[in-house]
């Protein structure tokens, strides 16, 4: 677990790969839509999912059970890929895993923020990311948001942070802190990439996400009509848009629509367009955002083998995975039919 | 890697000499299958120990990936019989 010496994919990847044929299929999330909580936390027992299912059974029950097993799944997979990968390529696959880190870092600014109680607060962390138990516990005793910055200091969200701050005790709302840590990370995931082919191809992945989160973020404000600056949730890197253009566009439903169906990603999002337009339905267009950016990173990693993007594809489709089940069991909770639960789901 | 099978090259040509020696030329094919079989099994070592850790079954499977390129130093032991 450094970023020294060479790096070996072929390690990595062989692992990755069979797990990958461990995730579910489209016959297992038949199965689940058809179940109940209790059901899908036995059916997840039975599979890659039995640890964690044992270990908080006896804790949590229902739904919560599902949700805190997924976290910890998830961050547990995660976590073992940093450690076997060496050299560049955990420098690479640490890029994109620091989202957890950014992730875990709001929630605890959060939770100190409304004076959550630490154990509610540590159930929601996962714990994917660079920083380690240790870090993690002096982050949840810090009981100020000045103390989590304290603590945070020494790492890439310190300064950004402490700058943000001054904004946050004039106005109370968390939104510069919570920008400033976002910044922070995106800033470090599109940095001084460089070098072989799958490495650019990688990058172009990266730019597509922050493409494609832009294109959401703009439909959400368009069709709210809300009056909120668009500039103030635009996130830097990507191709597409810049910070003025999306401002303009997130003005005018059918031109932001437009100008994404004549970009160089009209090709995956054309149908996702269309049924937007048809439908008027955002949700479906989310997953079919979610479905192209699937494919994409399956598509690179079987382009490049032995490189980065096989694991960067298997995080994807583990990722979705969790959200996959998250949304059964709550859809479960919420009394929806099965039909209903499956059109919420992406499956490639 | 590459880098370095070149300048062996170099070295067999320029000194001249002994390594024209025909039997010395061919203890040099044969090292120099052998650098590329090990470089190969390198690899293909690394992703069958990985897919070992995963699945156990998959032993058997990775030992004969693994020593596959080991064929190339038969093939090149031939031209230790011809010359």
């Amino acid at each position: 677990m450094s970023a020294a010496g060479s790096s070996n994919p072929e390690y990595v990847v062989a692992r990755v790969r069979a797990r990958r044929g461990s995730l579910y299929g489209d016959e297992e999330y038949r199965k689940l839509t058809r179940m109940g909580p209790a059901e899908i936390a036995r059916f997840m027992e039975e599979s890659s999912y039995g640890d964690e299912i044992n270990a908080l059974g006896s804790r949590h029950g229902g739904v919560d059970l599902i949700e805190y097993a997924l976290n910890r799944n998830l961050a547990e997979q995660f976590d073992a890929i940093l450690d076997w990968s060496e050299g560049s390529l955990y420098d690479l696959i640490a890029r994109y895993l620091r989202k957890f880190d950014a992730w875990n870092v709001k929630t605890i600014i959060r939770g100190a923020y409304t004076d959550a109680d630490q154990s509610a607060v540590e159930v929601d962390l996962i714990r994917a990311g660079e920083f380690d138990d240790r870090r993690i516990r002096r982050l949840l005793e810090a009981d100020s948001i000045d103390a989590v910055i304290e603590v945070l200091e020494d790492t890439i969200y310190g300064e950004p942070l402490r700058e943000a701050y001054a904004e946050y005790e004039e106005t109370d709302v968390l939104v510069p802190l919570e920008n400033a840590v976002d910044r922070a990370f995106y800033e470090r995931l599109l940095s001084g990439l460089g070098g072989d082919e799958p490495t650019r191809q990688y990058e172009a992945f990266l730019k597509a996400e922050v493409d494609f989160r832009n294109a959401t973020n703009a439909l959400r404000l368009a069709r709210s009509g809300a009056d909120i600056d668009p500039a103030a949730y635009f996130i830097e890197g990507g191709d597409l848009f810049t910070r003025s253009s999306l401002a303009r566009l997130a003005q005018n439903l059918d031109e932001l629509v437009e100008y994404i169906g004549d970009s160089q990603y009209g090709d995956e999002l054309g149908p996702a367009l269309r049924e937007l337009e048809e439908a008027d339905s955002l949700i479906a267009f989310e997953h079919a955002i979610d479905a192209a950016l699937l494919a994409y990173g399956d598509r690179l990693g079987t382009v490049h083998p032995v490189s980065v993007t096989p694991v960067i594809s298997y995080i994807l489709a583990k990722e979705r995975e969790t959200e996959n089940i998250r949304a059964i069991a709550r859809g479960k909770e919420a009394g929806l039919s099965p039909d209903e639960i499956e059109s919420e789901l992406v499956i490639t | 890697m590459l880098e370095a099978t070149n300048e062996l090259g170099n070295v067999a040509l320029s000194t001249g000499g002994t390594l024209t020696d025909p039997s010395a030329a061919a203890a040099l094919a044969v090292g120099l299958a052998a650098l590329g079989a090990g470089y190969a099994e390198r690899g293909i070592g690394s992703a069958a120990v990985g897919a070992m850790a995963e699945d156990d079954d998959l032993f058997v499977n990775g030992l004969i990936l693994t020593v596959l390129p080991e064929t190339i130093v038969i093939l090149a032991l031939v031209v230790v019989f011809i010359v």
